[in-house]
């Protein structure tokens, strides 16, 4: 259960600042990893987090600070490590959403399902994260259907309505400019168009992938190009784009209230690195709420769901308590143990259900015990010279040497 | 009828609205209306009251023109307490409306007014027109304040529950828009019934004094404010801090000038 660490540079530590120059992907890790190395990132807007086992602490901080260009001395306060069973727990909390900025989300489940097939692909992840990963999606689903935590629907598109009630009393006369065509915009766009708004318009580098949004939501796919237009005749903006660079500039957005004649503007940058320029908030009449400055807003909602969030951890603490009954078992010398104690119980039943006659029972035994030793000797002696989590956890599997021997085929 | 009375029924409407502004019962609201319906009936009855102690319309004196530009604000204001999305105003409007009768109670109580010497029909047009637009400008300045509160809040995204029974910030926009289009023509209304009274009287120029020109210059303010509002977009915010500088200009130049030069305009009204 040690060998498990998780370095997260999430939300409550990090600035935006940081966190939109912590980028990871499991190939970043490849030159750190030797033997029996495991890596898995998650990087979401609110969040860049690094599972490991087998590295050095220090190596993975060198790391990040080298792929992020932030210094070690500014990535140390704004980060959180966890260890062992810690980490775990982590793991579990963040796949379930009870880490997220808004406690209960699903969002998280498929970022994390997406990362682990990317991990997968690299060929990052081996034994220990696998198991860990599908343990954490296990726990996601259990939270999800034995908890109310999904009962209480709030996103950031939620926020974004909220928002547009507290300016514009509701959204029914509003137009909604989505940019970026990703889950999350799509999300959002889906949540404002339920709620009323009057007209929907996608904005989306690529047209087609626009087209496709547009149509699946009944909204109207506009070239990139037209941007500044839409701007100017929108009250809401939402934008999730995966640009590098903003793409709402100061200088665009003075034009664009100049054109609107000041009229109010929410402007909603879900991306991480942020689409909108921060300077945009000081346009007059222009309302510009990062991923960040959800964060308070947010937390208003989240007294019913921490009820929910307490069931849900007795749910965590269970799977986790089951995680480490797993690791505790991937022990060469415990294999080759239970695999004795295996070959024993066999011949005794053997010798239980009777003997042919004239055979004398005991010398049976000992010469049946004999063939099976010699045949484990193959296994055991494999084991000992390549005691690998996979060699030990696979034969584990093929003896059935767990009680429970069917749930660790679940995941 | 006493103000005493008066001034106790808006305490208690406005503690009610205040009630209505952390604890949004139905009944609570209700019982709000009803003591704002009680406040001004009693407030009608003690101008009624005044009037027929002196036989005049209560304005000749500047108390009496602010006991009855509080009467008239609070009539504007009877459209926005009995709108839910508008209703919590009261919570910062009713306890000004108390705070200022407070204020006035002491004099207005032995104040009783010259008699009008010249019974021409500009000077109540003049008085009323000019003082229905300030109460519309004292909305207005309520408005602004709550406009500039919920802006902030807003702003740094902390919409907690109090802040969330706040009317939106369109709809604070509009009736700020309302009260200053309607003020500033019921003052220019004024303002020109204040000519005619004084011509009518063959006042000379300089006999209008200093009083007429700070009237002007609050005219200006707000003149300036509707023309950026409506010529240039400057809707919201900056609205919301000029009709609030722009109150509290009229509401010091009204104070001093009458503490200066008490009679009417320096004309006097006994001729």
């Amino acid at each position: 259960m040690n060998r498990i660490n998780c370095l997260s540079i999430n939300y409550r530590l990090a600035p935006i600042e940081i966190r939109e120059k912590v980028r990871f992907s499991p190939r970043d890790f490849h030159d750190l990893m030797h033997r029996d190395a495991e890596v898995y990132t998650l990087t979401t807007c609110n969040r860049s987090e690094v599972y490991w086992t087998d590295i050095e602490d220090g190596e993975i901080f060198r790391k990040t600070s080298e792929l992020s260009g932030v210094p070690e001395a500014e990535l140390y306060p704004a980060s959180e490590l966890f260890k062992g069973r810690e980490a775990v727990r982590h793991l579990f909390t963040v796949a379930s959403g009870l880490d997220s900025l808004v406690i209960g989300e699903n969002q998280i489940l498929g970022q994390a399902k997406e990362a682990y097939k990317a991990a997968l692909d690299a060929g990052t992840t081996s034994v220990f994260l696998n198991k860990a990963l599908h343990r954490a999606f296990r726990t996601s689903k259990r939270v999800r259907t034995e908890t109310d935590i999904g009962r209480y629907p709030v996103s950031v598109a939620s926020e974004a309505v909220e928002l547009a009630c507290h300016i514009f009393g509701d959204i029914k006369g509003s137009s909604v400019l989505v940019v970026g065509a990703g889950e999350m915009a799509g999300i959002a766009a889906r949540r404002l168009k339920d709620r009323g708004a009057k007209d929907l318009s996608i904005i989306n580098r690529t047209l087609s992938t626009a087209c496709e949004l547009a149509e699946e939501l009944g909204g109207i796919p506009k070239p990139f190009e037209g941007l500044k237009e839409e701007l100017t005749r929108c009250n809401i903006v939402i934008s999730s784009t995966g640009s590098p660079t903003p793409i709402i500039t100061k200088p665009l957005m003075d034009e664009v209230m100049k054109l609107r004649r000041n009229d109010p503007l929410i402007l909603i940058d879900i991306a991480v690195p942020r689409d909108v320029e921060p300077d945009v908030g000081s346009c007059y009449n222009c309302y510009l709420y990062d991923i960040d400055s959800l964060k308070a807003i947010v937390d208003r909602h989240a007294t019913n769901r921490r009820e929910e969030a307490d069931k849900a951890g007795a749910i965590i603490s269970a799977e986790v308590e089951l995680f480490e009954r797993w690791v505790n078992s991937l022990n060469a010398q415990d294999t080759i143990r239970d695999l004795f104690g295996l070959a024993d119980s066999i011949v005794g039943d053997e010798i239980r259900q009777g003997v042919p006659e004239g055979t004398e029972a005991a010398l049976l035994e000992q010469k049946m015990q004999a063939s099976l030793k010699r045949l484990l000797h193959r296994v055991v002696s494999f084991l000992k010279e390549h005691p690998t989590l996979a060699n030990i956890e696979n034969t584990r599997r093929i003896f059935q040497l767990d009680a429970n021997y069917q749930d660790r085929h679940k995941g | 009828m006493s103000l005493a009375v008066v001034t106790f029924f808006y305490i208690l409407a406005g503690a009610a609205f205040i009630t209505y502004l952390f604890w949004r019962k139905p009944s609570v609201i209700l019982a709000a209306r009803a003591l704002f319906a009680a406040s001004i009936a009693s407030h009608l009855l003690f101008i009624i009251s005044l009037a027929w102690q002196g036989d005049h319309l209560p304005l000749l004196s500047p108390v009496q023109a602010a006991n009855m530009m509080i009467f008239l604000s609070s009539l504007v204001f009877v459209v926005f307490a009995f709108r839910k999305a508008t209703a919590v105003l009261g919570a910062f409007f009713l306890p000004a409306a108390s705070f200022c009768l407070g204020l006035i109670a002491p004099s207005l109580q032995a104040d009783q007014g010259a008699p009008l010497a010249a019974a021409r029909i500009w000077y109540p047009l003049h008085t009323l027109t000019v003082i229905g637009g300030e109460a519309l400008f004292a909305v207005a300045f309520v408005a602004s304040v709550v406009y500039l509160l919920h802006d902030s809040v807003i702003r740094k995204g902390r919409i907690h529950s109090t802040a969330s029974h706040l009317p939106p910030l369109k709809i604070l926009d509009r009736i700020l828009s309302a009260c200053l289009s309607f003020g500033f023509v019921a003052i220019t209304a004024g303002m020109i019934f204040g000519t005619l009274w004084a011509s009518s009287l063959s006042v000379s120029f300089a006999h209008l004094t200093t009083k007429a020109s700070a009237g002007a210059v609050t005219w200006l303010v707000f003149a300036f404010s509707l023309h950026q509002r409506f010529a240039i977009g400057w809707a919201g915010r900056r609205t919301a801090i000029i009709t609030i500088i722009g109150f509290i200009l009229m509401i010091l130049l009204f104070v001093t000038l009458n503490v200066l030069f008490p009679d009417a305009h320096g004309i006097g009204l006994t001729q």
